[in-house]
């Protein structure tokens, strides 16, 4: 929606108002899901030292069937960043950002608009694209957030548990992560911001998480990689960014489905009935 | 800026579908600046559907709107800064005080000058340090109040404004109105109930079922005069029929019943019916201000099956048509 300047009498009072009290009633959510993050960092990381180098750990997964021990990568537990990917980003920081950003896309219109507060929001100075675009900013913020302040911990850790990481691919994965993270995300606010409706959201955006590590994990197991072709899971770990450091063309993709969603989220909002779902 | 000729709200032909259901069907209306304007009518009339088409959080299935000179969905953001709205079912976020919520309100409206938010605070009797959960309804509904004025916008649009309010704060409330009234703003107001509406509005507008039933002054409309009455009369039922005959006991009947002859019905013209009852023995005497769904159904009836067509064309007094079948009402 433009923001006409010419009834434009009274200027905007702040900018990005709708951003920054996003920001500020997600602060005890930050808080708690980057205690969860540094939690999971602390449960694992610091056990490298007696499995990845430990002939045993291995000798044991090897008994594990073929699948499982490709799709959480147990084969590969012999160095400090295969480790750190296959306990860590792979899994948990995944699962649990998926879980975060699902929740905050689903909250950020079709939350508030079940609750009946998106309503008077409305009534005020602000167009419809702007609610969409500002929410949207909120939640790559607090995924960034978290991210960032999980990846410090790994950061800490890199030393003491001896992984041998580099900052280069520490950066090179958080990245990933916060593009998968998003990715989903925003597929959960676009399917609120169509429908109106969070359980729709949660849906979508749970769909497109499971989807992606599911087809992501069949590639591999059924050898079929193209399937991972379609997997924003596999566009942000495929490459293996904690070895190999930033992939462009996985995030590439993974910046065009966030953006895709965000258009759709846009579109679709501006051009229906609030509050009548 | 607007002219000062352009009415600050004008509707042509509005109208809005939900699936099937018609929520509001082909509504004219066109307030002046300055104006107190009531929407009436009982729920499901079509006056929150109305409210909600000028904010532009419903988009009209037919006809326009012209907020302040400019459509609301080309207007946007900068166009909503000059409205204040009450939403009638008000819907607050808990957690936060009351001036936190009223400062969040305030960095999305047009500029609100320092010191409103406690003045308006002050009059209407809000605690603003306490958090919005903890609010009673009315306190709630005086945060509503407070962040639909305190910008004060150049358009109110209150959805049943007084609705939770104690008679003192809806007093306050409405020297609110006035004032915003005196000052230039206009103010649209819904209610349903007639006496709230009777106190502010210069002008009405009745909506049953989605339509325009009247418009014109409460006076005009005869809306205040319409009472329910029963009388018990210590006389014969013939007789008592034959003696009240006319316009003023068009809309009553006469039975009797083992503790009298019953007169019960509808009037507009409570004086002549009272002096007609007085020259009977009387046993019991019933009047009371109906129901505004009932006052409205005898509107409808009245007011023939296309009232919208031609609102402005009945004659001020309104008529003594007597009713003659219910379908007009189902």
């Amino acid at each position: 929606m433009t923001r006409g300047q010419t009834l434009s009498k009274h200027p905007p009072v702040t900018t990005l108002p709708l951003w920054r009290k996003s920001m500020r009633d997600s602060r005890l959510g930050l808080l708690g899901w980057t205690l969860g993050h540094v939690g999971t960092v602390l449960l694992y990381l610091p056990f490298y030292p007696s499995i990845g180098s430990n002939a045993n750990m291995q000798a044991f997964f090897t008994d594990f069937p073929s699948e499982v021990v490709t799709i959480f990568g147990l084969d590969q537990l012999g160095s400090g960043a295969a480790y750190t990917q296959a306990t860590y980003f792979g899994l948990v920081a995944f699962l649990l950002m998926a879980i975060a950003a699902i929740s905050w896309g689903a909250a950020a219109i079709a939350g508030d608009e079940e609750s009946g507060q998106l309503e008077l929001t409305m009534a005020h100075g602000v167009g419809r694209a702007q609610v969409v675009r500002e929410r949207a900013l909120a939640l790559v913020t607090k995924v960034a957030v978290v991210v960032v302040l999980a990846s410090l911990a790994v950061w800490l850790l890199n030393d003491y548990a001896e992984l041998e990481l580099t900052a280069t691919n520490v950066v090179a994965v958080s990245v990933a992560l916060v593009g998968l993270s998003v990715t989903v995300g925003m597929a959960a606010l676009a399917a609120g911001a169509v429908s109106g409706r969070r359980t729709v959201a949660t849906t979508v955006g749970a769909g497109v998480a499971v989807m992606g590590y599911v087809l992501d994990a069949v590639s591999q197991t059924a050898h079929l990689p193209w399937l991972a072709s379609f997997s924003p899971y596999h566009w942000a770990f495929g490459a293996s960014p904690i070895v190999n450091g930033f992939d462009g063309a996985g995030l590439s993709l993974l910046a065009a489905a966030a953006t895709v969603f965000l258009v759709v989220a846009v579109a679709g909002f501006v051009r229906r009935d609030v509050g009548t779902g | 800026m607007t002219n000062i000729s352009t009415p600050p709200l004008e509707t042509h032909a509005l109208s809005k579908r939900f699936g099937a259901v018609t929520a509001l069907s082909s509504l004219d209306l066109a307030l002046r600046r300055g104006e107190v304007f009531g929407l009436i009518g009982p729920n499901g009339a079509g006056k929150t559907t109305t409210m909600r088409l000028l904010l532009d959080l419903i988009r009209p299935s037919g006809g326009t709107v012209t907020l302040l000179g400019t459509d609301p969905r080309s207007g946007g953001a900068a166009l909503r800064r000059r409205v204040g709205y009450l939403p009638g079912e008000l819907r607050l976020e808990g957690r936060i005080t009351a001036r936190t919520a009223l400062e969040q309100f305030a960095r999305i409206s047009g500029p609100v000058a320092g010191g409103t938010i406690e003045r308006l605070a002050e009059r209407l009797g809000l605690e603003l340090k306490r958090r919005v959960g903890q609010l009673s309804k009315g306190n709630k509904q005086k945060l509503g109040i407070i962040q639909a004025f305190m910008h004060q916008p150049d358009l109110l649009v209150l959805d049943e404004p007084t609705s939770g309010l104690d008679p003192l704060v809806q007093q306050e409330f409405l020297s609110l109105v006035t004032e915003a009234s005196a000052a230039g703003q206009t103010v649209l107001l819904s209610s349903h109930v007639l006496s709230e509406v009777e106190r502010a509005a210069d002008r009405v507008a009745v909506l049953h079922e989605g339509r325009l039933v009247r418009l014109g002054t409460i006076g005009e409309l005869r809306l205040d005069r319409h009472r329910r009455v029963r009388a018990v009369l210590h006389a014969p039922q013939e007789v008592v029929m034959q003696r009240l005959m006319g316009p003023a006991t068009a809309n009553l009947s006469v039975g009797a019943s083992d503790a009298g002859t019953v007169v019960e019905g509808q009037t507009d013209d409570v004086d002549a019916l009272v002096k007609a009852l007085a020259g009977f023995e009387l046993k019991d005497l019933v009047v009371l201000e109906p129901a505004l769904e009932e006052t409205i159904l005898a509107l409808y009836r009245q007011a023939g099956p296309h009232p919208a067509s031609s609102p402005h064309a009945r004659p001020a007094g309104g008529s003594t048509t007597t009713s003659s079948g219910k379908e007009a009402g189902s």
